[in-house]
């Protein structure tokens, strides 16, 4: 048991608060993308909609490059995590297993990497990209989003194979196994919760990023879904059905896969962060 | 046995960082004393950066921007994480109903909130004009003086949730004693709060807020996307400005400049705040 508690009222009217403020907005777009044009331009508007359509999210999905720009997230989302995955393994197992003279510098670089002010470097990097014929292709986007995900996978990484007993390898070398052996085949494994959470974080903020594939991917044949969604609100007369549809699209798969290894994430984000 | 090792595993992700990051570092500096042709041009980027008002505004509003957000971000998401402390049936699902906002794309954040905040057919004014709270509806995201408040709320509601996960993290390694002890000394609950939780989650708290003014700093989705820095310029960030100048003015050269300097401002930011973070662990409240 722990603490005095505050009172009932005020937990159940601070909890219904809560969920009202963080749930309102997607009922509100849920119930938005099911409502016909002349209905979404009612005063005053309608709580619940008269006639439920699903128009706008047969525009969406069959009259707009949105279902192109869904693919295209899930390339460059998923590339960007598989990439980011293999190396912060390789350099996490390295950081948190042996030591080597220039450690503390490249850790403090992999952390300076996490706070640096990305508008400061978008231009260079533009112009790299433009040198390495890597604007509007996946890979470029790919390569750039390491910036965003490498080091908080690196970070995270460490901290669990930090906590993962060094007897359990040395016993396997002693064995014959070789390390990389070691890494593949007892490391990996326990730490399979970490893992998750890298994946996911690395999966969840490229699906979301937005100003770097703004910047780098201008051809319809990259662009992801958030500069698909900007693309419909951002013209002269914006259609918010299909708007609120499109939303509906991009944050369903997102919120049921966070949904789903919460848990694990959550765990694997505080334990690096409260151990520091 | 060679020490080196390690340094091979982490090797090609060090490739990876220095590629993306330590180059285009460089590289910005070298533009910003240079045109279009290569040719060196000292200080003029820096000074045709400065002399413009909008630059100065921008500076103002990014100030504004981080500070305003951190603020709530900060007092709401202690606040959810001190609720969500608590033993009551439901706990674990109003947990993760918290976390959604936090989720969700910042594109499809800006793009909800904008809907329900139109002027004419958005929720937010037909909530406020039929319980009369406003006579008439409110121009939230165009009158020039509201816009910056109403977006900097937008980007607390967005990340207050990731301020209440780490909390309550940091809530939950709190000895039980400590409680047991004050309640022995009569303590009521928000004499615990004050005496015990607050402190215990101090260095969380640090951590995070560093991470926020770093977010803040960077974030670009949620005002590009409502307004491009309109109207009048009076949501126009540092960051917006650099972006503009490089891919809507295509003046690379001068954005670099911007870049540089926005740079140098946020290193003594977090150096600053750094250093006196961890110069007070024991200060007195």
């Amino acid at each position: 048991m722990r603490g005095t508690g505050l009172t009932w009222p005020l937990i159940l009217i601070g909890s219904i608060l809560l969920v009202v403020v963080c749930l309102f907005p997607f009922v509100w777009m849920a119930l938005s993308s099911i409502k016909t044009l002349q209905e979404l331009y009612t005063v005053p508007p309608h709580w619940w909609p008269n006639a439920p359509t699903l128009e706008n999210f047969a525009h969406v999905l069959f009259a707009s490059n949105i279902p192109r720009y869904f693919l295209n997230s899930v390339i460059i989302s998923g590339g960007s995590t598989g990439l980011a995955l293999i190396l912060a393994i390789f350099a996490s197992y390295g950081f948190a297993r042996f030591e080597f003279r220039s450690k503390p510098f490249w850790q403090a670089f992999v952390l300076v990497g996490q706070l640096l002010p990305t508008a400061a470097i978008i231009v260079p990097l533009f112009i790299t990209l433009r040198v390495l014929g890597l604007v509007n292709t996946y890979w470029g986007l790919i390569l750039v989003y390491m910036i965003i995900t490498l080091p908080l996978s690196v970070w995270m990484l460490t901290s669990y194979f930090k906590a993962i007993p060094v007897e359990l390898e040395e016993a396997a070398i002693i064995d014959g196994s070789s390390r990389l052996g070691v890494l593949f085949r007892i490391t990996l494994p326990l730490s399979l919760p970490g893992l998750i959470a890298v994946i996911v974080y690395a999966f969840v903020t490229t699906w979301n990023e937005f100003i770097f594939a703004l910047c780098f991917a201008t051809d319809s044949t990259v662009k992801t879904l958030p500069i698909g969604l900007s693309e419909f609100s951002t013209e002269f007369n914006t259609d918010w059905g299909a708007v609120m549809a499109a939303s509906m699209v991009m944050t369903v798969p997102i919120a049921l896969l966070f949904l789903v290894f919460q848990r694990m994430f959550v765990g694997g984000l505080t334990a690096g962060a409260t151990k520091g | 046995m060679n020490n080196r090792v390690g340094l091979y595993f982490a090797l090609p992700a060090l490739i990876v960082l220095f590629m993306l990051i330590a180059y285009p570092v460089a590289y910005t500096g070298l533009l910003s004393v240079t045109d279009k042709t290569g040719a060196w041009v000292g200080g003029s980027n820096f000074a045709a950066m400065l002399k413009p008002k909008v630059t100065t505004q921008a500076f103002v509003n990014t100030l504004w921007w981080v500070g305003g957000s951190i603020v709530f971000q900060v007092i709401l998401g202690t606040a959810a994480a001190v609720l969500l402390n608590q033993n009551f049936w439901g706990r674990a699902a109003i947990r993760s109903i918290t976390l959604i906002p936090w989720v969700v794309p910042g594109i499809v954040a800006a793009t909800t909130w904008a809907w329900m905040f139109h002027t004419e057919f958005g929720i937010i004014n037909y909530m406020m004009t039929s319980t009369h709270l406003v006579a008439k509806p409110v121009g939230w995201l165009t009158e020039p003086n509201l816009v910056l408040p109403v977006l900097i709320a937008i980007n607390v509601w967005k990340l207050f949730p990731f301020v209440a996960i780490m909390v309550l993290a940091g809530l939950q390694s709190i000895p039980n004693d400590l409680y047991e002890a004050a309640r022995v000394d009569g303590a009521n609950f928000w004499h615990e709060v004050w005496h015990i939780m607050l402190p215990g989650v101090r260095p969380v708290l640090t951590a995070v807020t560093l991470l926020l003014v770093i977010w803040a700093l960077n974030s670009i989705t949620i005002i590009y996307a409502i307004t491009r820095g309109g109207p009048a310029n009076k949501t126009l960030i540092t960051p917006i400005q650099i972006f503009r100048q490089a891919f809507e003015s295509f003046s690379f050269n001068q954005a670099a400049a911007l870049s540089v300097m926005f740079f140098a401002v946020v290193i003594v930011i977090v150096f600053i705040y750094i250093r006196v973070s961890s110069a007070e662990p024991g200060v007195a409240r």
